[in-house]
């Protein structure tokens, strides 16, 4: 641990000097916990998710090899058209992610909150925006972004729009579910298209993105189904795995590893022992850094997390033949899109699909809409039978801890679930 | 017939109105939260949290929502969820201003007339509708703007109160100007011959009094659509650049930035503006309760002072006065700008050449000067003799109340001086208490009073570092010791006196101990949090580690210096440094923060007596 303690440090010592060099060493540190992930992978995981951690420290790593050919992306950003043209994702929210794990999150959280950036501002977008300000972070190809799911969303990319002085492109998602509504979204991202075209100077071809799309439709239904098949099955899992999928599942989705990654979930249910343990299906990210958290549920056989809903937020049963209005009807009928009340019923089949025994809804500091409706969560899932912890807490900045309370509530609602 | 209240700029009032509803904006600072509370969570806006209070205590009937940002969407749950309202529909508006998004903004728009003409029985009166179009016209005398998240009536009034130029609230839902202009409202109306066109437009409109939609109600939709959205626009807009006239505006003496906290849209412009107005700006932010308020007047008190010390914007406010379009309530504040030759050299608090001489009453002292720091910890007093030399200084606990310690306090001085109260010629108050005070003649707040002493200490410092019990602040002066730009802590006690005199506590020593503990430390621990609850935990938990106390404090002072170091980038900090307030005697502190700064930091052994030296200064010139 004091290896990645010096390391954070170091990045964030540089990154007030030195940005360029401090940049080498974060890509340096990751390729050698790149290499390690490869050569020592965690035995107790299952492959697929030994496969899914290389996968997603990949995709760190990309753009900051190679920026020129990054997009940076929101996390619920479709990307196929992205893919179609050659760029990668290079995601504010995965990043912020990966520099708390590299512990290096509160100088850059505090370099933002002294450009006058609120303290309640959600610590994915700020401490993003706090590293790039000091010139860590590379400056990608452009920006595209979506107004799904939060407000953050409206004020980052404009931000890091100006900082990097790169072409944006938002795409605003009204949050009523009809045909106007997505033929309005289709628009634009057919708008997208032609930005995307512009910029790389390549052409989308009409039935490559067809097959793309396709794809992402076929892993989603594998991911699907591996959720349900899992109801009987102990599959050992970590408090990243399942943040993990919630992020490549969204800008990974149409690539052919996303797609392996799910084939391999599916096989790996063969070699699964029977379940034990209690599940919990988890809403909102996991702060994975807290040992709270990692106590009660890090490969744990007496508990686990058995889903996040973030890895599910797409409503398989709306799709349509067209590429354009299939991506525009993944958005409109997101389950984060508009009412709360979508996400808690989307959250009370998916618990219910896997067997949960019980639901966290965690409270991530900053996230208005998630804070708002935790009461009206509880109510309702416990109304369906799903007893639900609501747990304050911070997935990516450290200070906004409270371990001590963590623990203490964590498990009082596991010796609750008995 | 109850009210519709309404949150946001973008609701179309006018088509609200055209079915006989009366619109009013929903803007009153609650006391509290409670209901709120219990039902959302602690940590979202405020604003939102009052219409949740509004609605459960019954004022409010009729709700006009827009999706504005994740808290109202919440709000707008939750109310939906309880079904206790008579009449509630959230606006979808969309982000861009775009013929497609216009489209469906028209079809919110005709789905919102068809449920409130239900919900009300009348059909559209087009008469109504245009009528209620109420031409807006920016203030083009000089004023001071409130800019930023709404601001509550409550904490409004109280601003135009302290300001001394008339002040426009241009926060949020109040900049809204959909306006009726020629070019764009002729398809509908001919100015000038109202009647006549209202006669022709009915004609066309088709059969209004049957209660059906005229034909082209979708184009007036369409049309309404377009000017809701070609307002000035919200921060929530994907293109947010028209926000620009706000703050260019030539009319303009002074910014008061207002923020409500856990809504993040406005530190957004915050950020941008303040480094590219040259236009005196102010920054404050209010979690929407009129408790908060306490601190938001010494701040706002001490602009006032700036703006009034500074010759331009004071030429301005006398010629303001002159045109007699200052407001009459900003006169009666303590301070009364004047500044004879115009050059701003001399600070001239004596108001008396434009009569406005304030609450000064004569006096036949024998040439001294008091100065009463008023503070939440302690009560300081200076007196100076007429050559401006201090003859007595004296610190005591401020106890129960602020009167009667600043009463005990000037006693102490007066002896220590060997005077009577009759010797003194004025007193000046500062400090929390300054108000509460009666014995003062004049109170002027700590900030202002902060930087003159300082700069009476050492004429060279430019940055005054001030943590004191309740507050902690970092003053920008001058080379004349006026105050240029100043920040100052939250609500929350962290990095604050406070917080170490908890922290104390908790590690059972004594403030003196805590001092000198944190110079002699092995292992640099981090406290990581920032909250004075948790962080305490955190020490207890570092206890039950035997971590040593020199380390566990080192740990805690550097989170006191983070915080701090974090108000002087904010205010663009300069050298020389002095520190001032109680916090300055903790040498183990002193140290960290010196080297979280990279400098040294002044410190006069009168640093806790800096405030009251400044006061006692004003009430000798």
């Amino acid at each position: 641990m004091q290896v990645v303690e010096t390391f954070g440090h170091y990045i964030e010592k540089w990154s007030e000097t030195a940005p360029e060099r401090a940049r080498g060493l974060l890509k340096t540190g990751w390729e050698a916990q790149n290499l390690k992930l490869r050569l020592t992978p965690e035995r107790e995981l299952s492959s697929a998710d030994q496969y899914l951690a290389c996968l997603m420290m990949d995709t760190m790593l990309k753009p900051l090899k190679d920026p020129e050919h990054s997009i940076l992306v929101s996390i619920f950003t479709p990307c196929e058209l992205m893919q179609e043209v050659g760029l990668f994702p290079y995601n504010v929210e995965g990043f912020s992610c990966y520099l708390s794990g590299s512990k290096a999150e509160r100088a850059f959280l505090q370099t933002a909150e002294d450009s006058g950036i609120s303290e309640t501002l959600c610590s994915y977008h700020k401490t993003f925006i706090g590293a790039a300000e000091r010139g860590l972070l590379p400056k990608p190809r452009c920006i595209v972004y979506t107004s799904l799911a939060c407000d953050a969303n409206l004020l980052t990319f404009k931000e890091l729009a100006a900082l990097y002085d790169v072409p944006s492109f938002a795409i605003d998602i009204p949050s009523e579910r009809n045909d106007a509504n997505v033929a309005y979204v289709a628009d634009q991202l057919r708008d997208l298209g032609v930005f995307l075209e512009k910029i790389t100077g390549k052409k989308i071809d009409d039935a490559s993105l067809r097959g793309r799309l396709a794809r992402s439709r076929r892993t989603l239904e594998n991911y699907d189904q591996f959720q349900k098949w899992r109801v009987d099955k102990y599959i050992p899992e970590d408090l990243v795995s399942p943040m993990y999928c919630g992020m490549t599942n969204n800008i990974l989705l149409g690539t052919k590893e996303e797609e392996l990654y799910t084939r391999r979930l599916l096989k790996g249910l063969n070699k699964a022992e029977s379940a034990k343990g209690k599940r919990i299906y988890w809403m909102h990210t996991i702060p994975f850094w807290s040992e709270a958290v990692k106590e009660a549920f890090l490969l744990k056989e007496s508990a686990q997390i058995v889903g996040c809903e973030l890895a599910q937020v797409i409503d398989l049963e709306h799709h349509a033949e067209d590429p354009y209005e299939d991506m525009a009807m993944r958005l409109v009928y997101h389950s984060l899109n508009g009412s709360i009340i979508r996400r808690i019923d989307a959250g009370i089949r998916h618990a219910k699909e896997t067997k949960a025994d019980g639901v966290v809804w965690f409270n991530h500091w900053g996230c208005k809409h998630t804070l708002g409706g935790s009461q009206l969560a509880k109510k309702r899932f416990e109304a369906a039978g799903l007893p639900t912890l609501i747990l304050d807490g911070d997935g990516c900045d450290r200070s906004h801890g409270g371990e001590g309370q963590t623990a203490t509530r964590l498990g009082a609602f596991l010796e609750m679930l008995g | 017939m109850s009210k519709t209240y309404y949150v946001c700029k973008y609701t179309p009032l006018e088509l609200l109105a055209a079915f006989g509803g009366e619109c009013e904006n929903l803007n009153h600072m609650p006391e509290g939260f409670d209901y709120a509370d219990q039902i959302a969570h602690p940590n979202i806006c405020g604003f939102g949290k009052s219409v949740l209070e509004a609605v459960l205590a019954g004022d409010v009937k009729e709700l006009v929502l827009v999706n504005c940002c994740d808290t109202i969407r919440s709000v707008y749950d939750l109310l939906e969820d309880m079904g206790q309202m008579d009449f509630l529909y959230m606006v979808d508006m969309l982000h861009c201003g775009n013929a497609c998004s216009r489209e469906r903004v028209a079809a919110q728009l005709k789905d919102l007339a068809k449920k409130y003409g239900e919900y009300k029985g009348r059909s559209f009166d087009y008469e109504a509708f245009r009528n209620a179009f109420a031409p807006q016209e920016r203030m083009q005398l000089p004023h001071i703007a409130v800019l930023g998240a709404r601001m509550g009536d409550e904490l409004f009034a109280m601003t135009e109160k302290s300001m001394p130029l008339p002040v426009v609230n241009e926060t949020c839902v109040h900049n809204r100007s959909v306006a009726w202009t020629y070019e764009e409202s002729q398809n509908f109306a001919v100015p000038g011959n109202e009647a006549a066109a209202a006669q022709k437009n009915m004609a066309e409109a088709g059969n209004l009094a049957a209660g059906e939609l005229p034909a082209d109600f979708d184009a007036l939709m369409d049309w309404y659509a377009g000017e809701l959205l070609g307002q000035i626009p919200c921060m929530r807009m994907m293109d947010a650049s028209g926000r620009k006239q706000l703050y260019q505006d030539p009319a303009l003496a002074g910014i008061i930035y207002h923020t409500v906290k856990f809504c993040d849209f406005y530190s957004f412009e915050y950020a941008d503006i303040k480094s590219h107005t040259d236009v005196p700006l102010l920054k404050i932010e209010s979690d929407y309760t009129v408790q908060s308020s306490g601190q938001l007047l010494t701040r706002l008190e001490a602009f006032a002072e700036s703006l009034s010390l500074n010759p331009e914007i004071a030429k301005i406010i006398r010629g303001a006065r002159a045109n007699g379009s200052a407001s009459a309530d900003g006169m009666d504040s303590e301070f009364s700008a004047a500044d004879k030759d115009g050059q701003g050299k001399s600070l001239h608090i004596d108001g008396s050449e434009d009569g406005l001489s304030g609450r000064r009453a004569p006096h036949m002292g024998k040439g001294y000067y008091a100065g009463i720091d008023s503070g939440s910890t302690s009560t300081d007093v200076v007196i100076l003799d007429k050559d401006k030399k201090i003859v007595a200084g004296i610190i005591l606990p401020t106890g129960a109340g602020a009167a009667i310690g600043a009463e005990r306090a000037l006693e102490c001085a007066l002896q220590e001086a060997g005077l009577k109260r009759e010797d003194i010629e004025e007193v000046v108050t500062t400090g929390y208490g300054r108000t509460a005070i009666q014995i003062g003649d004049r109170s002027i707040t700590e900030i202002t009073c902060h930087a003159r002493g300082a700069h009476f200490l050492e004429p060279k410092v430019r940055t005054v570092v001030d943590i004191g019990g309740q507050d902690s602040k970092v003053i920008r002066l001058d080379e004349d010791g006026s105050v240029k730009n100043f920040v100052m802590n939250d609500k929350c006690a962290a990095g604050t006196g406070r917080f170490l005199e908890m922290m104390a506590r908790t590690m059972e020593m004594s403030l003196d101990e805590i001092g000198r503990a944190g110079l002699s430390w092995d292992e640099d621990i981090t406290i990581s949090s920032m909250c004075t609850v948790f962080a305490e935990s955190e020490v207890v938990s570092l206890i039950a580690q035997n971590k040593k106390p020199d380390d566990i404090v080192h740990g805690l002072n550097k989170a006191v210096a983070s915080k701090t170091a974090a108000l002087v980038k904010r205010v663009g900090g300069e050298e020389a440094y002095m520190m001032t307030g109680g916090v300055a005697q903790n040498q183990g502190l002193v140290k960290t923060l010196e080297d979280r700064l990279g400098t040294t930091l002044i410190i006069s052994d009168k640093a806790q007596l800096c405030g009251a030296l400044g006061a006692a200064l004003y009430a000798a010139d």
